[in-house]
């Protein structure tokens, strides 16, 4: 038993040593990005994509998986009660990338531009580590926008595109075809894990540590030991339709049956969509949840005539086309004549709306917005729930726009990658590569 | 006559009818020899057409099923139906699968179904998976290719399919596919010129007025081979069942009759062209031969109308040899002869008439002088016997005498107004005014006592014309032409008296009830000095004729014995 005993020790140490240092975190390594997007600008106005802004430039604070601020570069803040008054105080010990320190003074200067946008006349007055923004009018929404990677905390020079506060900085940036990130040493959250990041714009190689994999039915071949992440979901794909008859609008909802495009076409990566917000957002979607009803499309049909239907989608989006087909093949059902058309002059239109925020108040607000009836939102108040609810039923019903999926972002993930799950912030839109670190 | 034919006109039509009657027999024959010949090329070219569509129908057939083989037999199918008999199938990630297969193996449908019907993936309709293809059971592994009408989103589409049952472990595959019957098909069949093929589908069927419209529709009632043949084409019709013997589709081979058409058309104008030049040459042939031979006849005809008109001195210039010329040469003989024997007529009238007139003359004078003579011897005789009572017989004879000479006088005024009928002097005369006047100038004669009684009838024209006439004269006639009828009325009767104007001309017509003439009398009764009353001088009617004739008019008498004469005067108005 003493023989025995020692063997297993010795095979126990044997193997718990490499399996204990699979799991401890290295530094250094590059991590090769390949993104199917592409831009030629690091301006997240402009095309740079969201998913990747917060790695060089950071915000005030951020929104969590609930739809709640977090500190990020503002530690902490108040507020009058009109919510007209917003005073933030700047987290300590801050630099950007050239290795000036974050003050008062270059946030304001970063962020005044984009609030004046968004909110007109405004004032921002910079203190010794405060920053106090104040306007004549209630900004109750003011923490969900300066979350908004537009609102990223930023300086130009000629030599950077961008300088940010963020975990990487930018190395190399070539418009278009190349951007190289390295760590950068004085993060205040501590240096990143990744020595190098380097992002392909426009590339779809299966051998990348990190790629993108385009929600839809098409098969793509990658290899072996690559695991699928999905995001949170990232998009709402639904058929806007503006100006056709309600009850026309209502057979169409009934006929639609998203269960077979989940699964067959976007291969189970996507969510049946019949509210606006995501289930995790707002936690009612089920009561919207109505299963298809081709009887009773039908029988509201009836002896109704109308003449045949278009329904657009991007022409250059071979999903939303599949969507289309598969949405004209059960109005069919239905005798409804839709026909799908490549563009975005449809009486019915197919559209990708991007969920910006995790909350879902603001959220509701622009989707309120993009549905053309921003008025609907009035009425909301995040600290009545039931106001969110009841302002959503309110735009489904009015028949404008039929849900129909979520969408996440879908990545494939080398063997390489590491603590991959972990670095990613639950709930967030945004890649998080700072606790990221890879194999040699 | 006016509508009489010319011997010219005669002559063009036998040759111009002889002309066209050839060319239409000609182009008739011509035009249905080809005919024939177009028609039984059509047939030979339709019977090809159609044996090399069924050669490239089974050819296709053969090529569906040794696709659909290979589909069958690929990894790939076989990999889905091992999934589908794996505890928890899932055939999601198959749903592009049909469409790489389909374009590997050229194959225009192709569907990959799960044992309850369930589309796992479609090449030709992505959308329809999930859909149940019920069908397929009934159908599976037959290996037959046959005829089948898909549904696609764009419409339903005609294709040759096949369905094959792949198993593997529990799985079981329906993998049905096959290829689409279309334009490309039809244009690989070696159509003729003037050839078309089309291909209508039960579902697709041609314009109801479209010209294959009515052969579509028969073939559907009554799905068999069928030709028809119209003026433009002729359509053979094949009707294509699907594997229940369903009628799907129709194909319809259209000869065009074009070249038909235009060469019948051609023809025709030839014959039209030929016809037209023959009946010109017709018209140049018959003025050619009409001057020929119509001219002297013309020349003749000529000739014989002058000598009818009263030119006896004609003759006819044809000098020809023919008989033309010997007819002319007739012709001038018999004139001749005429003349000869004219000229002895009007001597031997010439002697008769101076015969006749001596007769009168001696029968009138013979009247007057026996009396003078009984006179003038009774006088010689009462001188000689009876010296007292001769101054009584002197005074009778001499009275006598001078009522004799008096008749003698008479009679020679008679002869003398005969002689010298003046010309007449013209003016617009009303018949029916003379007519009356003539009639009242005759009243007391005709209502004298102890007369037989007349009676009279005047039926006078509402509507007369004048005439251009002289009135003495024709008051003359007409009263020569009633005393005339009152003397053929001597035991009474009806004389009538109508005027009536026709075309052109006034008509008067003067009638007695009398015994009537006969036809040698008639004939006669012109001709001076013949009466056919005891005591005429027969100048009455010679003098109404001379009057009539005069006034460029006719006369003319009717009469039948027993019913009476009648004299009828026609003037130009």
């Amino acid at each position: 038993m003493r023989l025995h005993g020692w063997a297993w020790l010795a095979l126990s140490s044997l193997l718990a040593f490499p399996l204990a240092g699979a799991t401890r975190p290295r530094y250094g390594g590059a991590l090769t990005v390949d993104l199917s997007a592409t831009w030629s600008t690091l301006d997240p106005a402009d095309g740079f994509p969201e998913s990747l802004s917060p790695l060089i430039a950071e915000t005030l604070v951020r929104l969590n998986a609930k739809g709640e601020a977090e500190p990020l570069l503002a530690t902490n803040w108040q507020r009058d009660a009109d919510r007209k008054r917003w005073r933030f105080v700047l987290r300590p010990r801050v630099f950007f990338h050239d290795g000036e320190p974050l003050t008062a003074a270059s946030a304001a200067l970063s962020l005044a531009p984009a609030l004046k946008k968004r909110y007109g006349d405004i004032g921002i007055t910079a203190g010794s580590s405060t920053l106090l923004i104040q306007s004549d009018r209630p900004m109750p929404d003011l923490l969900t926008e300066l979350a908004n990677p537009r609102m990223a905390i930023h300086r130009k020079s000629d030599k950077i595109a961008l300088i940010g506060t963020g975990p990487f900085r930018i190395s190399a940036w070539e418009p278009g075809r190349r951007l190289t990130l390295a760590a950068f040493e004085d993060y205040w959250g501590g240096r990143p894990f990744l020595d190098t990041v380097n992002i392909n714009p426009g590339a779809a190689r299966a051998s990348a540590d990190v790629f993108d994999l385009p929600v839809g039915p098409g098969r793509r071949i990658v290899p072996d030991r690559t695991r699928i992440w999905s995001s949170a979901p990232r998009e709402l794909v639904a058929v806007l339709v503006p100006n056709v008859q309600p009850v026309v609008q209502q057979a169409l909802a009934l006929a639609i049956d998203r269960a077979p495009i989940v699964t067959v076409l976007t291969q189970r990566k996507g969510e049946a969509a019949y509210g606006l917000l995501p289930q995790w957002l707002s936690g009612y979607l089920f009561l919207f949840a109505t299963p298809p009803d081709v009887a009773r499309a039908k029988a509201m049909m009836g002896q109704l005539r109308i003449a045949p239907l278009t329904l657009s989608y991007p022409a250059n989006d071979a999903f939303l086309r599949s969507v289309a087909d598969r949405v004209a093949l059960n109005a069919r059902d239905a005798g409804i004549v839709v026909q799908p058309v490549a563009g975005a002059n449809g009486n019915l239109r197919l559209v990708r709306l991007p969920l910006e925020s995790t909350d879902a108040v603001a959220e509701l607000v622009r989707l309120a917005g993009v549905l053309g009836v921003p008025e609907r939102a009035s009425a909301l108040n995040a600290a009545k729930p039931e106001t969110l609810y009841e302002t959503e039923r309110l735009l489904l019903e009015e028949h404008r726009i039929i849900p129909l999926l979520y969408l996440p972002d879908v990545y494939g993930l080398g063997p390489r990658v590491r603590n991959w799950d972990a670095a990613q912030k639950n709930g967030s839109f945004r890649l998080h590569l700072e606790n990221v670190w890879v194999e040699p | 006559m006016g509508g009489a034919v010319s011997f010219r006109t005669k002559v063009f039509l036998s040759i111009t009818a002889t002309v066209v009657f050839a060319v239409w027999i000609v182009a008739w024959a011509v035009s249905t020899l080809v005919t024939k010949s177009f028609e039984r090329r059509d047939a030979q070219r339709t019977t090809m057409l159609v044996a090399q569509f069924q050669r490239e129908f089974d050819r296709r057939k053969a090529d569906v099923a040794r696709r659909m083989e290979a589909v069958a037999s690929s990894d790939a199918v076989l990999r889905i139906a091992v999934n589908l008999g794996s505890p928890q199938p899932d055939t999601a990630q198959f749903y592009a699968e049909a469409q790489t297969l389909a374009r590997e193996q050229s194959l225009d449908f192709l569907e990959l179904v799960a044992p309850d019907g369930a589309i796992i993936s479609s090449a030709e309709w992505p959308a329809r998976f999930g859909y149940k293809e019920n069908w397929l059971s009934q159908a599976a592994d037959s290996k037959e290719v046959f005829l089948r009408r898909e549904d696609l989103a764009d419409g339903p589409a005609l294709g040759l399919v096949s369905v094959r049952t792949l198993k593997a472990g529990n799985g079981l595959l329906y993998v049905a596919g096959g290829q689409r019957l279309d334009k490309e098909f039809l244009d690989s069949l070696p159509a003729s010129e003037g050839m078309r093929v089309q291909l209508y589908r039960t579902f697709d069927p041609p314009d109801p007025n479209a010209k294959t419209a009515a052969i579509y529709q028969e073939v559907q009632k009554q799905p068999k081979e069928l030709t028809r043949t119209t003026n433009e084409a002729t359509v053979t019709a094949i009707p294509l069942p699907g594997r229940d013997n369903q009628l799907l589709a129709i194909l319809l081979v259209e000869n065009s009759r074009a070249e038909l058409a235009n060469l019948k058309a051609s023809i025709r104008g030839t014959a039209l062209l030929v016809g037209g030049i023959g009946v010109l040459l017709g018209l140049a042939l018959s003025f050619w031969t009409a001057s020929r031979v119509t001219r002297p006849l013309r020349q003749l005809a000529s000739s014989v109308r002058q000598v009818a008109g009263g030119d006896w001195d004609t003759r006819s210039t044809v000098e020809s040899r023919d008989e033309v010329g010997q007819l002319a040469g007739d012709f001038n003989r018999m004139t001749e002869q005429l003349v000869e024997q004219r000229d002895r007529m009007i001597q031997a009238e010439r002697v008769a008439a101076w015969r006749e007139l001596a007769r009168r003359l001696a029968h009138e004078l013979k009247n007057p002088l026996f009396p003078l003579q009984i006179t003038i011897e009774n006088l010689q005789r009462a001188r000689q016997t009876s010296p007292q009572q001769f101054d009584e017989v002197f005074r009778e004879s001499t009275s006598t005498l001078l009522a004799e000479l008096e008749n003698l006088k008479l009679i020679v005024g008679r002869f003398s107004d005969f002689a010298k009928m003046p010309a007449p002097q013209l003016e617009p005369v009303d018949l029916n005014r003379i007519a009356r006047e003539v009639i009242a100038l005759f009243d007391a004669q005709i209502h004298a006592p102890g007369r037989p009684p007349v009676e009279t009838s005047l039926r006078l024209d509402e509507n007369p014309a004048t005439v251009s006439a002289d009135p003495e004269q024709i008051r003359r006639a007409l009263r020569n032409l009633v005393l005339n009828a009152l003397d053929a009325m001597p035991k009474g009767g009806t004389l009538a008296i109508r005027t009536e104007r026709t075309d052109g001309k006034m008509a008067l017509e003067v009638s007695d009830s009398g015994e009537g003439l006969t036809p040698e009398e008639c004939e006669r009764l012109f001709t001076p000095y013949y009466t056919t009353k005891q005591h005429g001088t027969g100048l009455g009617l010679a003098i109404v004729q001379s009057v009539v004739s005069d006034h460029k008019g006719t006369i003319s008498v009717h009469s039948e014995p027993g019913k009476g004469t009648t004299f009828r005067i026609e003037l130009k108005v």
